[in-house]
């Protein structure tokens, strides 16, 4: 739209950086940017809805019951979520280096649509920028942050995930211009076309593309051996290995955080199940219980899985014993006095599966105090923070 | 038609995206207790801020330090190993810093991050040391195939800047 163009400023604040030709690498090209892009575009869509099968299975809405098969579900999109999140640090970085001179453009705005389009690009680089950082220290436990991980990140994905759609929306003809085998067929769709590699004495554009993607294949190689069955020997530079905690496994929150080492240790512990036959069992009780054995991995938001093998009373024996109809809900409630993790909901396709325990016993000997001693929640395809430790109530909702 | 098509889809995809954007805000301004707004909005411009006016003058800078100190076939390599140290050492940054973690919970970080990265560092750099040779290799025969009598000698790789475009 000619009409809404506006005036050409003058050229005397042109210095520095605004300067025509201050950015003389040749890999600020339209077909870098554009190729970049596109890898860029993928990676954050897989961490997107990643994170969104996550959420939803923290926080299930009415209409949806989550599945507890296949067991392996939640690991492969939780470490899906956190690996792609890593590899993209080069890829976002690279990005950004063949784009940046746009953001010294001459003019500033040269329209409305123009100026809007700029507008867009804040919270696409803002969110982007904060999604890897955040995501990086959440992974690390490093909370120099003053709000709460889960419920920011979550917003600003959607966010940076809307402000990705538009600048998609924006690019297209430029991206269209510049890739595909019939690209120069494309070509009049945008001033802005990639030129023939000037010769240089540095980084070729082919040569940044390899750099990236042996960074980003160093950053997986070294850090999917969180998550990833048989790598962990691999497993240099992640902030987990699944082999290293008590009785072999990482945890999440110790008892100590917790508060709990008094009552989960007192000899008078009780184990509650509230149902239409409510009632109560001793340790020696609970012990006695008909007890089966379960490997599930522990799966974590932060993007960890291990491998464990448990072992206790079936989780659905218990409701059985109570009187609680398949059809219903159960609430799983731990010692801890507070905290927003302190009890969860298992709905029926958990509850009822054969392989979810109410586990006393890890890896051959007594449940650890830190694993959740005297019995904790194990269910398959769930997210460690929702399988509940120290349980001392099971309730039917 | 067909480029009415392309214009009406391209519109349906900035509308959907402003739309899930603007969800994206309203979550971020209505549960303030969680997502405290002006930390939020500190550490959202804060990043901006940290990579136009810190990260991209500082590759910048090290780019003109690598131009006067290293020769034409090996800049790439030294600069394709600098991009791959920075960010491996970026995206592992609080562990290695030893940032985080809890002193009671010893299964988070439990690494020796600082030899672990030197580990990781030196394949990189060993790898580049490598091309750097069979770069160097290349460049001694080609200039042995030419011969000490070629007009062009050892200028076939000192700086092709400015002059005419190759033929191929």
């Amino acid at each position: 739209m000619p009409s809404g163009r506006f005036p050409h400023p003058p050229a005397f604040p042109r210095r520095g950086p605004l300067r025509e030709g201050a950015f003389p690498s040749r890999l600020h090209d339209p077909r870098v940017a554009a190729l970049l892009g596109i890898w860029l575009g993928i990676a954050f869509g897989v961490c997107f809805l990643t994170g969104l099968v996550s959420h939803f299975m923290q926080h299930p809405p009415s209409f949806l019951d989550w599945p507890s098969r296949p067991v392996w579900l939640y690991r492969a999109t939780q470490g899906l979520h956190v690996a792609t999140g890593l590899a993209t640090v080069p890829l976002l970085l690279a990005k950004l280096w063949t784009v940046y001179p746009r953001l010294w453009e001459w003019p500033p705005v040269r329209s409305a649509a123009h100026a809007l389009e700029r507008l867009t690009i804040v919270p696409l680089i803002a969110g982007a920028v904060f999604q890897l950082a955040t995501g990086i220290a959440n992974t690390a436990q490093w909370y120099r942050f003053r709000f709460f991980f889960t419920v920011t990140h979550y917003w600003v994905a959607w966010m940076t995930v809307g402000a990705l759609l538009v600048h998609v929306a924006v690019k297209l003809a430029v991206v269209r211009a510049n890739v595909g085998s019939g690209r120069a067929g494309r070509a009049h769709l945008t001033d802005r076309r990639s030129a023939p590699e000037p010769a240089g004495e540095g980084l070729s554009r082919r040569g940044l593309g390899v750099a990236v993607g042996t960074a980003a294949g160093v950053i997986t190689l070294t850090t999917a051996g969180q998550f990833v069955p048989g790598l962990a020997r691999l497993d240099l530079l992640a902030p987990r290995r699944p082999d290293l905690g008590p009785q072999g496994l990482p945890v999440n929150r110790t008892a100590a955080a917790a508060r709990v080492i008094t009552v989960a240790r007192d000899p008078n512990y009780r184990l509650e199940v509230v149902g239409p036959r409510p009632f109560t069992l001793s340790l020696a009780e609970l012990r006695a219980f008909d007890h089966h054995t379960s490997k599930l991995p522990i799966t974590c938001v932060e993007g960890w899985a291990a491998d464990a093998t448990w072992r206790g009373p079936r989780l659905r024996d218990l409701l059985d014993a109570a009187g609680i109809p398949p059809g219903a809900t159960v609430r799983v409630e731990s010692l801890e006095s507070r905290g927003g993790y302190r009890a969860s909901e298992v709905n029926p396709p958990h509850a009822r599966d054969p392989l979810t325990l109410l586990a006393t016993g890890l890896n051959g000997a007594v449940l650890d105090l830190d694993h959740g001693y005297p019995a904790r929640l194990i269910a398959p395809n769930r997210p460690g923070v929702l399988q509940t430790k120290w349980v001392h109530r099971v309730v039917m909702l | 038609m067909k480029a009415n098509r392309g214009k009406a889809l391209r519109g349906l995809l900035a509308a959907a995206g402003l739309a899930m954007a603007g969800y994206g805000i309203h979550g971020l301004l209505t549960m303030t207790r969680a997502t405290n707004p002006p930390q939020a909005a500190r550490w959202l411009i804060g990043g901006i801020l940290v990579h136009d006016l810190v990260a991209f003058p500082v590759t910048a800078a090290v780019g003109l330090v690598l131009t006067r100190f290293v020769r034409a076939p090996y800049r790439a390599v030294v600069q394709g190993a600098l991009l791959v140290s920075a960010t491996v050492a970026l995206a592992s940054l609080p562990l290695w810093r030893g940032y985080g973690g809890s002193p009671d919970n010893p299964t988070v970080n439990p690494l020796p991050y600082g030899r672990n990265l030197a580990i990781v560092l030196g394949a990189v750099w060993a790898g580049a040391a490598a091309l750097i040779v069979v770069r160097a290799v290349r460049a001694w025969r080609a200039r042995r195939v030419s011969g000490p009598a070629g007009p062009t000698g050892s200028a076939e790789s000192a700086g092709t800047v400015g002059s005419a475009p190759e033929p191929s």
